[in-house]
C-alpha cells in the first residue's frame, strides 16, 4: 500500500508525498514520455488520448494534452508550459487561469524526485486553487476552522 | 463551480473577526450584541462584518424577528471545501495511477 499523505488540503495548495517503489529516472520517464503519460495522467475514469499529447522536453516547451470521461461528458485541453526541468529529479510546469474550470489563477505544478535507496520520494504541490488578491493573508487560518464549522453548522 | 461565489466565500473568511462570528452562529443563531459581546468591537462594526457574512451567503439574518438573529447558512463552506477536495482527489487518484503503472512497467519485459 503505497503511502500517501494530503499535506495540505487546507490551503490553497494540494500537496502530495509519495514513495514509489521505482528508480527516479523511472518515474521522471514516465512523467514526460506521451506513450507513459497517456497511460496514467487521466485520474479513473478519465482517458487521455495519446495523439493529444504534446511534450517539448526542454524549459519553455509545451506540456500538453486532453482528459476526456465520456462518461461525464467532459473534454477538456490542458496546456501547461515547462519552467523548470532538471533530469531526473525536478519538473515545474505552469498553467495558464482556466476560469471555466474554477481556476482563476495561474496554477503551478511542481514535481519533485528525491532518490531514497533506489525508491523515489515524489513530493506533488500543485495550485494555487481560489487565490484572491485581496485576500491574500488568512487562508489556512479560514480552512483550518472550516471543518468544524461545516461539521457543527449542518448538524444544527 | 461558481468561482465568484468561492472567491466571495473565501474572502469573507479572511478575518478572524468573521471566523469567530461564524464560530459562534455555528453553536446557534444570535442577536447582533449577543455576537458582539465577546469581542471588543462596537455594535456597527460587528454590523459591518455581518453585511459582509451576508453577503457572502454564509449567514441570513431574520428580519421579521425582533433583533434580526443571524444564522449560519453553511453550504458555501461545504462548497469550499468540496473544490479543494476535488482538486486534491484528481492528483490523488492520477498518483495512483501512475504507482500502479510504474509497478506494470517493472514487472512485465523490460520494453519500457
Amino acid at each position: 500500500m503505497p503511502d500517501s499523505t494530503p499535506l495540505q488540503t487546507a490551503a490553497q495548495q494540494v500537496v502530495i508525498d509519495r514513495i514509489f517503489d521505482a528508480p527516479r529516472e523511472l518515474v521522471f520517464r514516465a512523467w514526460t514520455d506521451p506513450d507513459q503519460v497517456a497511460k496514467w495522467f487521466g485520474p479513473e475514469g478519465f482517458d487521455i488520448p495519446r495523439d493529444s499529447v504534446v511534450i517539448e522536453l526542454r524549459v519553455g516547451g509545451r506540456f500538453e494534452l486532453r482528459m476526456v470521461s465520456s462518461q461525464m461528458g467532459f473534454d477538456s485541453r490542458l496546456e501547461y508550459e515547462i519552467l523548470e526541468l532538471v533530469e531526473p529529479e525536478l519538473l515545474v510546469l505552469r498553467h495558464a487561469p482556466k476560469p471555466e474550470l474554477g481556476i482563476p489563477d495561474a496554477t503551478l505544478t511542481r514535481v519533485e524526485l528525491h532518490d531514497e535507496n533506489g525508491k523515489t520520494r515524489m513530493v506533488l504541490t500543485d495550485g494555487p486553487y481560489l487565490e484572491s488578491g485581496h485576500a491574500a493573508t488568512g487562508w489556512s487560518q479560514a480552512f483550518e476552522k472550516l471543518a468544524g464549522l461545516v461539521s457543527t453548522g449542518t448538524s444544527g | 463551480m461558481p468561482t465568484d461565489q468561492l472567491s466571495v466565500t473565501f474572502a469573507a473568511l479572511a478575518d478572524p473577526t468573521r471566523r469567530a462570528i461564524l464560530a459562534r452562529l455555528a453553536e446557534g443563531e444570535a442577536t447582533v450584541t449577543e455576537l458582539a459581546e465577546p469581542f471588543s468591537v462596537t455594535l456597527p462594526a460587528i454590523s459591518r462584518h455581518l453585511k459582509v457574512l451576508e453577503h457572502a451567503g454564509l449567514i441570513v439574518r431574520n428580519r421579521a424577528a425582533q433583533f434580526r438573529p443571524s444564522a449560519l447558512r453553511p453550504e458555501p463552506l461545504a462548497d469550499a471545501t468540496d473544490w479543494m477536495e476535488t482538486c486534491r482527489a484528481t492528483w490523488e487518484a492520477r498518483i495512483d495511477r501512475l504507482d500502479a503503472h510504474l509497478k506494470e512497467i517493472q514487472r512485465g519485459p523490460k520494453n519500457a
